[in-house]
C-alpha cells in the first residue's frame, strides 16, 4: 500500500538555519571568537553533505544544514581525530542527539567547555536508511531516532539556530521494534542477532564515526594477548558487539551514528537503547543530559546494588 | 545466432547446476540487503539490484582458514587446506564493474607469489555476467572505462530484453562449453535488448591523474581529501578490486587456525610495525595510498586501474567521501 507522507519541513526553515549558520561562522572566525568551524559542506551527490573543518571567515558561505546533515560531528573533536582538530577554541554546528555526545565528552574530560562554542540548531530531523539522496525530508524519509527524538531544540549551545515548525505525531518505529525484540524468548534473541551478526564484515564503520569509541588502544585490535577474534567470523563478531555495547552502556547518548555507518544494515541502535534502558532502570541515569563526572559504570557506592556477590 | 534464455529458465537451470552438485553463487535477499551468497535455488536468485557487498568475495571470501593446527601428547599436527577440493562455482547476475574485478585481480594474486586459494577459485568459477539496465548517482563504471554493457571478464553475459528475459552471449571459450552443455535452456531468435545504464559519468583521464600522483606524494590535498576520514574499512571491504588481507593465528594452544581475513588501508593498524612505528600515522596518508595504489601503484606494476567504477565507496561512505570528487579535482590540477 502506497502511503503518504507529508513533507516535514520547507525549504525555508533550512535555509534560515543555513543563513543562520553562516552569519555565526563568518563572525565567530572574522572576530578570532573560535580558530575553527566544524560544519556540514554540501556532499556531490544531491542532497548529501560532507563534514568539514573552516578556519577562514571567507568560507563560511560552503556551510548549509540539511535533511541530509546525518553526521555527529562531535567525532572531529575526540582524540581519535586529534591529528584533524585545530588548537584553541572551536565551534562546531550540534543537532540535539550531537549535544548530548558532547555533554558525555565533556563528562569524560576529552572536552573542556571554555574550547567549544558550540552552535545549536534546533533541529526538525534528519533523513534515514533507505532515503534517496535526492528525497525531501518527509514522514517516511526521517530517521529512526528523530522519530523519537526529545532534544529538537537543544539546551546549553552558545547559541541556538533555526526555530523547529509544527512537526506531526511520529509512531516510535524504532521503540517498538525493540519491545518486539524484548519479547522474544532468549533463544528468539539469539536468533535475530545471530542473523544481524552473520552479516558484520569488520568493517569497525560502528567504531570509528563513535565519539565514544575513541580508545587509542581498542582491546578489539590487540593481539598480544588477543582479546577477542579480529576476522568476520561468528565468534568474533558476536563478541565485538557485545563489547561495543558493553563499553558505551552508559556513555552512548544514542545519536546512532554506528547504525548509519553500518554497511551491512545492522540495527546496532536496538543494542545502545536496550543498554540505556537498563542504565535508566538500575540506576536511574541517563547519558548525555549534563556534564557527569563519571557514569554509574565507572563510580562506586555504598548503596549499590551488590546481591549479585554471591 | 543470438541465444536468449527466459528468466523462469535462468533459474530452472541454476536449479539443475545445484542438482548436479556446482555451487552457485548469486545476488540473494540477506535481512533488508542483497548479498553475493551461495543460493539453494533458482528462485532466491535476485537480479537486477547491485548487491550491498562485490563479488570478489566469491575467490577471496571475506575469511578463510589456510591451515589448522592441534597439539596432543603425540606432538604438533598442522594441516593445509586442500584449494584443490574447492568446488565448481557459477557466479551469476554479476553486473560489469562486479564482473570485470576477477580478472584485475588475477594479476597480483599470481605475481610473486601464485595465491592457489584464489586462483584456484577463479579456474572453477563461471562467471555469468548482467548488463545494467539501471544506474544511480554512485555509479561511474563509464569514467574507469567500462560500461553498463561490457562483458569484460565475464564467461556468459545475460543482457536483458524488453518483455522480459536475456540475450545469452558466450564471451569465453569457457562461456561457449557451458552454453552448449545447457543449450535446451535456450532459444534462438531475435530480442531486442533493453536501454543500458546511463551513469552520469565522463571518462577520467587516468593517464593525466597517474601524472599527478607521481609528482605528489607530498601536497596538501591529500589533507584536504582525507581529514575527514573516519579510518573505517568500509570503502575497502566492499570494493570489488580492494584485496589487501591480513593473516592471524586464531585458537589455544592445542587447537586452532591460521586465517586469512580483509584488511583496509585506512585502518590505522594497517602499516604499524612490531617496533611501534607506523609510516603512515595519520589518516590522510592512509587515504593517499587507497588512491596512489588504485590509480598508479597498480598502473606501474600491472598496466591496470584498480577501480572498476561501481561506486560502493561512493555509496558507503560515512562522511561522504567521493572518490570521483577527488579524482576530478587530481584531475584539473596542472
Amino acid at each position: 500500500m502506497q502511503q503518504n507522507h507529508t513533507q516535514l519541513a520547507d525549504d525555508s526553515y533550512f535555509a534560515a538555519v543555513t543563513n543562520a549558520i553562516r552569519t555565526e561562522t563568518t563572525k565567530l572566525l572574522s572576530e578570532g571568537t573560535v580558530a575553527a568551524v566544524i560544519g556540514y559542506q554540501a556532499g556531490t551527490r544531491a542532497g548529501t553533505v560532507i563534514p568539514t573543518i573552516i578556519t577562514d571567515a571567507a568560507k563560511a558561505g560552503d556551510l548549509v544544514f540539511s535533511p541530509g546533515c546525518v553526521n555527529n560531528l562531535a567525532l572531529y573533536l575526540t582524540k581519535a581525530k586529534k591529528e584533524v582538530r585545530p588548537a584553541g577554541k572551536v565551534a562546531i554546528i550540534a543537532k540535539g542527539c550531537d549535544m548530548r555526545a558532547l555533554a558525555g565528552l565533556l563528562g569524560e574530560s576529552q572536552l573542556k567547555r571554555e574550547e567549544l562554542h558550540i552552535i545549536g540548531v534546533a533541529c526538525v530531523g534528519v533523513k534515514g536508511a533507505g532515503a534517496g539522496s535526492g528525497e525531501a525530508l518527509t514522514t517516511g524519509t526521517i530517521a529512526r531516532k528523530c522519530r523519537e527524538c526529545t532534544v529538537r531544540a537543544p539546551e546549553g549551545a552558545d547559541v541556538v539556530v533555526g526555530a523547529v515548525p509544527p512537526l506531526p505525531e511520529f509512531s516510535p518505529v524504532e521503540a517498538e521494534e525493540l519491545a518486539r525484540l524484548e519479547a522474544m524468548t532468549p533463544a528468539e534473541r539469539w536468533a535475530f542477532w545471530k542473523g544481524h551478526f552473520s552479516r558484520c564484515i569488520r568493517c569497525m564503520a560502528c567504531r570509528q564515526v563513535c565519539p565514544f569509541c575513541y580508545c587509542e588502544q581498542c582491546l578489539c585490535d590487540r593481539n598480544r594477548p588477543q582479546a577477542l577474534e579480529t576476522t568476520p567470523r561468528p565468534a568474533g563478531n558476536m563478541a565485538w558487539h557485545i563489547v561495543r555495547a558493553m563499553h558505551l552502556a552508559g556513555r552512548c547518548a544514542g545519536c546512532t551514528e554506528c547504525e548509519r555507518a553500518c554497511p551491512m544494515d545492522i540495527p546496532l541502535n536496538l543494542l545502545n537503547r536496550k543498554m540505556a534502558r537498563e542504565l535508566k532502570t538500575l540506576y536511574d541515569f541517563e547519558a548525555g543530559l549534563v556534564p557527569v563526572e563519571k557514569g554509574p559504570l565507572t563510580e562506586y557506592r555504598e548503596e549499590d546494588d551488590q546481591s549479585f556477590i554471591k | 545466432m543470438t541465444k536468449t534464455i527466459t528468466e523462469q529458465k535462468l533459474r530452472s537451470l541454476m536449479d539443475l547446476l545445484l542438482k548436479e552438485g556446482r555451487r552457485v553463487v548469486a545476488p540473494r535477499q540477506a535481512g533488508s540487503i542483497v548479498l553475493y551468497e551461495p543460493i539453494d535455488s533458482g528462485e532466491q536468485l535476485v537480479l537486477g539490484i547491485m548487491p550491498r557487498r562485490s563479488a570478489k568475495e566469491t575467490f577471496f571470501p571475506l575469511c578463510e582458514t589456510i591451515l589448522t593446527y592441534g597439539k596432543d601428547g603425540n606432538g604438533v599436527m598442522v594441516s593445509d587446506v586442500d584449494a584443490g577440493a574447492f568446488p565448481e562455482t557459477i557466479l551469476v547476475g554479476a553486473p560489469p564493474c562486479d564482473a570485470a574485478a576477477p580478472a584485475v585481480l588475477d594479476a597480483v594474486f599470481s605475481w610473486d607469489y601464485n595465491d592457489e586459494f584464489f586462483l584456484e577459485r577463479r579456474k572453477k568459477t563461471i562467471i555469468i555476467g548482467l548488463a545494467c539496465t539501471a544506474a544511480d548517482d554512485a555509479c561511474f563504471c563509464t569514467a574507469v572505462g567500462l560500461s553498463p554493457r561490457d562483458d569484460k571478464g565475464s564467461d556468459l553475459f545475460l543482457t536483458p530484453v524488453a518483455g522480459g528475459g536475456y540475450l545469452c552471449d558466450a564471451v569465453t571459450k569457457k562461456g561457449k562449453v557451458f552454453l552448449d552443455t545447457y543449450a535446451s535452456f535456450l532459444a534462438g531468435g531475435e530480442a531486442k535488448p533493453l536501454p543500458s545504464a546511463e551513469p552520469a559519468a565522463t571518462p577520467l583521464d587516468l593517464a593525466g591523474i597517474k601524472d599527478w600522483l607521481e609528482s605528489n606524494f607530498e601536497s596538501p590535498l591529500w589533507q584536504e581529501f582525507a581529514d575527514r576520514c573516519a579510518g573505517c574499512g568500509a570503502c575497502a571491504f566492499l570494493c570489488p578490486v580492494c584485496h589487501c588481507f591480513d593473516i592471524v593465528d586464531e585458537g589455544t594452544e592445542t587447537k586452532g587456525a591460521r586465517r586469512k581475513s580483509w584488511d583496509a588501508c585506512g585502518f590505522g593498524k594497517f602499516t604499524n610495525h612490531a617496533s611501534g612505528h607506523n609510516p603512515r600515522d595519520i589518516q590522510n596518508k592512509r587515504y593517499r595510498n587507497r588512491i596512489m595504489h588504485k590509480f598508479k601503484y597498480y598502473q606501474d606494476k600491472f598496466g591496470q586501474t584498480l577501480c572498476t567504477g561501481c561506486g560502493r565507496c561512493v555509496r558507503s561512505c560515512p562522511v561522504g567521501i567521493d572518490i570521483r570528487a577527488v579524482l576530478e579535482e587530481i584531475q584539473a590540477k596542472p
